[in-house]
């Protein structure tokens, strides 16, 4: 392999103003023509570090240097101009436009009255995706493409403006498996065609598969550089989180008792009229976790929605305990012993500019022991209680009258899953419990939804990660447009047969 | 009580107070400019501003007087912003108030009859832009301008028609003696007090009970709201009432507790803008009750130290209202600070 550094970074320090330092002199070396790893933690400074190169971010001190010379990046137009290229972890495509104008946005000419050579255009890109073997549909608008076809735009865009490198920001969070699988074999294409990837991760598997070598970054530091053929996921994750990490779970077998929460015939519409969940059943026994797995956008958002008090039931009942709560809202649900860890953290588990006291009792701030006077909060109540949740759940936060925004993921994460479970609940809906939340945080989760089954409380786990499903789930109902292909016990099948399930094959067909 | 003073002193954010207090500094610097740049001794003006706003008893009473209706439209404008909306219907629900008192206090010559109607009706006419946004999404801003409007005109017939005085058929009806508040001394009525007392309890109300925790959460994120078993819609409708009533309060007190005339006076000179001026005010005391406690004094200041300025340092009106322009605009000057902070640490995540 070629060995000659395409990209140094020396001694790169970034303290942000509030004076968090985020980077402590981080040492990088990328090599022409491979896949590099950027393997790390969340917070851990992968992000800053490739902000930095790609020029958004200023460093506090430190040098970079491209093929041996020393460059200044005031913006990422520099960055792109020396050959850099990152595609974000969210897309910063027009969703109107189609890939074309997508592509070519900003590249148009800057006269006031400079003319679009659309033809021209088109003709060099479709040059480019010959010769890389790499195809998006460029007419179409991009909101109506996949979300990984999207990623291709966003890949085509750097590329379209002939950069040497390219990063890319957790470019798997959003795709499904097959849609990683496409993209790493676009990925090894621009490999083979002399390309440099960055590849940043917090999935061992992933960068395992891809990569030529890994650097883990661990709190702003560099742990360590190796080769992946001499890695292995135990010395990366070791690397990662600075302690062997129990990948597995310890889950002793239990049997189930009655069931808690009973779905029948369940129908419900997604947000543009079409039919999310179709006619399901199921239920979640006491001491019991049934896990939700398949493709996102299948039905899992509308289904938890539905269950939670928050949209409107079409047909079908849901009972809580045998008791009929289909249509009930959400406060009525929490008082009826349920909880709900929602699976959008940001925009519905918190209220970010609120302080983590305010945060602490968000749904049980009417219950008597937050009160002074019926309808008075009794805020030095609900200090304590924010204290006891910070304690008990070991969350890093300042202080409890700071806002949660400026608490990390994993932190906010264990913040909503204490407050949950701090309703005493029966029944407990955890969505995407451990999205975008760091190795040690998703650990301490996975094992807190075993203790809360343990002691006999039902859980319904929805999650896009397959394995956590796998792993956490008593029985699990694969869901496929909104029905379930099967319910099985993880053990009884094996991934293919999941993978099956999750194209949208019924498991008596795949057993027949 | 210590214990809760200690509290209050906790949910008390000091820093907003200290960024307004440098604004309100530098309004003054940039006041001094414009004065030396039209012939003027800002020293002198200054000096006879606080003169008159402060140097006496009547100055201070004055102050207060001012500083009383629109320390009620700031609450209506703050409380709108708390829950997430930009309601400047201060404006017109303050007029209702206002005739509301004039009209009420002729049927039953009660004082608290004449600011329980006024209140009543500020919270009547804010009424229509709740419904429009809550059960139809129109915009606050468009229902509310348009509210103002219709309430204006509407209220202008009223006073030289139904209701104008038969003796002087410019004003309207005077309030009955007997309705009128009670005078504090240099013409200040307690109508200063109740507003204060207006003021605690919407902080009391925002920030210590279980609705006001709903309001302030559904003005942040609604869907977050919704999910936490709070009813966002409810929210902002009680936003829209409260604020009106706050406004309408403010209305009746502005002509139950001034005399000498006690009525609305020709074309509803005395009750026009105090809604837009409450805007002013809010973002001063930055949407805050307490903040707007200080800021509608601060404003009054400079309203009752005008005639002093004006007849002593010969600075003429419109200067002195450049001036309180030009405060109004540096309090915007700390979030623009953090707009330019955010711009050259460009995504700080």
């Amino acid at each position: 392999m070629d060995r000659t550094p395409i990209i140094e970074m020396k001694g790169i320090v970034k303290v942000y103003p509030d004076g968090t330092k985020a980077l402590k002199g981080v040492d990088l070396t990328v090599n022409e023509g491979e896949i590099l790893g950027l393997l790390g933690e969340n917070g851990a400074g992968k992000t800053t570090l490739m902000k930095i190169l790609f020029g958004m971010l200023h460093p506090t001190s430190g040098k970079i240097f491209i093929r041996g010379k020393e460059v200044h990046f005031k913006s990422p137009s520099d960055a792109i101009a020396h050959g850099i290229g990152m595609v974000h972890q969210h897309f910063t495509l027009v969703e109107v436009f189609d890939a074309l104008h997508n592509i070519i946005l900003g590249m148009e000419g800057h006269g006031l009255f400079s003319k679009i050579d659309i033809e021209k255009a088109k003709e060099k890109l479709q040059k480019l995706m010959d010769e890389l073997n790499f195809q998006v549909p460029l007419e179409i608008p991009v909101e109506n493409l996949p979300v990984g076809v999207q990623q291709r735009v966003e890949i085509l865009k750097m590329l379209y403006r002939d950069v040497d490198v390219i990063i890319l920001d957790e470019p798997t969070a959003v795709l499904t498996p097959m849609e990683v699988e496409e993209l790493f074999r676009v990925l090894r294409q621009l490999k083979a065609e002399g390309k440099t990837i960055i590849f940043i991760s917090h999935k061992l598997n992933e960068v395992m598969e891809l990569t030529d070598r890994v650097t883990v970054i661990r709190k702003g530091e560099v742990i360590g550089t190796v080769n992946t053929s001499e890695a292995t996921p135990q010395l990366l994750a070791r690397m990662m989180v600075g302690r062997d990490v129990v990948l597995r779970i310890e889950k002793p077998p239990r049997e189930p008792g009655e069931p808690i929460l009973r779905v029948e015939n369940l129908k419900v519409m997604g947000d543009r009229g079409e039919i999310a969940v179709n006619g399901l059943s199921f239920d979640v026994r006491a001491g019991e976790i049934f896990g939700i797995a398949g493709v996102e956008g299948n039905g899992q958002t509308e289904l938890i929605e539905a269950i939670s008090g928050l949209r409107k039931v079409e047909e079908g009942k849901i009972y809580l305990q045998g008791k009929d709560i289909t249509g009930r809202g959400p406060k009525e649900l929490y008082e009826l012993g349920m909880a709900h860890i929602p699976e959008d953290r940001t925009h519905m588990g918190l209220i970010l500019d609120m302080t983590v006291t305010e945060n602490s009792i968000l749904g049980l701030h009417w219950r008597p022991d937050f009160q002074r006077l019926k309808g008075v909060i009794n805020w030095s109540r609900a200090r304590e209680h924010a204290k006891s949740l910070i304690e008990q759940f070991d969350i890093t936060a300042p202080g409890t009258e700071t806002p949660v925004k400026s608490l990390s993921g994993g932190n906010q994460q264990k913040l909503i899953v204490a407050r949950e479970v701090s309703k005493e609940p029966i029944f407990i809906i955890a969505a995407q419990p451990t999205r975008g939340v760091d190795v040690a945080s998703t650990e301490y989760i996975r094992n807190y939804l075993v203790k809360l089954r343990n002691e006999g409380k039902a859980v319904l786990l929805v999650s896009a990660d397959l394995d956590e499903v796998i792993q956490l789930s008593d029985r699990m109902g694969v869901i496929y447009e909104g029905e379930f292909m099967g319910i099985v016990k993880p053990e009884e099948v094996n991934t293919e047969e999941i993978g099956m399930m999750m194209g949208g094959i019924r498991y008596e067909e795949i057993r027949k | 009580m210590k214990r809760s003073g200690s509290e209050l002193l906790k949910a008390i954010n000091l820093r907003p107070f200290v960024e307004s207090l440098i604004a309100v500094l530098v309004g003054f610097i940039i006041g001094a400019i414009v004065l030396l740049a039209f012939g003027y001794n800002p020293w002198s003006a200054y000096y006879w501003l606080f003169q008159g706003a402060l140097g006496s008893t009547y100055g201070i009473a004055s102050t207060l007087r001012y500083a009383t209706p629109i320390m009620l439209t700031a609450l209506t404008f703050a409380i709108g912003t708390r829950t997430g909306i930009f309601n400047i219907g201060a404006e017109s629900s303050f007029y209702f108030g206002a005739i509301a008192a004039v009209i009420f206090t002729n049927i039953w010559d009660n004082m608290w009859f004449g600011l329980v109607m006024g209140m009543l009706f500020g919270a009547l006419w804010a009424l229509p832009a709740a419904v429009l946004k809550v059960y139809r999404g129109v915009h606050e801003v468009i229902s509310t301008i348009m509210l103002n409007w219709i309430g204006w005109f509407f209220v202008l017939w009223l006073i030289v028609g139904p209701y104008a005085n038969p003796n002087d058929p410019n004003k309207t009806l005077r309030i009955p003696v007997n309705a009128r508040l009670p005078i504090i001394g240099y013409g200040l009525s307690i109508a200063i007090i109740i507003a204060i007392i207006a003021a605690l309890l919407t902080y009391f109300l925002l920030w210590h009970t279980t609705m006001g925790f709903g309001m302030r959460a559904s003005g942040i994120n609604q869907k977050a709201a919704r999910y936490a078993g709070m009813n966002p819609k409810m929210a902002v409708m009680w936003s829209f009432l409260i604020g009106g009533l706050l406004s309408g309060l403010g209305g009746a007190m502005k002509i139950m507790g001034e005399g000498p005339g006690y009525a609305i006076s020709q074309g509803g000179a005395n009750i026009y803008g105090f809604g837009f001026d409450g805007i002013g005010v809010a973002l001063v005391g930055r949407n805050h009750p307490l903040g707007i406690i200080l800021s509608a004094i601060f404003f009054g200041m400079l309203r009752a130290g005008t005639a002093l300025m004006q007849a002593q340092a010969h600075v003429p009106l419109e200067i002195i209202k450049v001036i309180q322009g030009i405060i109004v605009i540096t309090v915007a000057i700390p979030s623009l600070y953090d707009l330019v902070k955010k711009a050259i640490h460009r995504g700080a995540a």
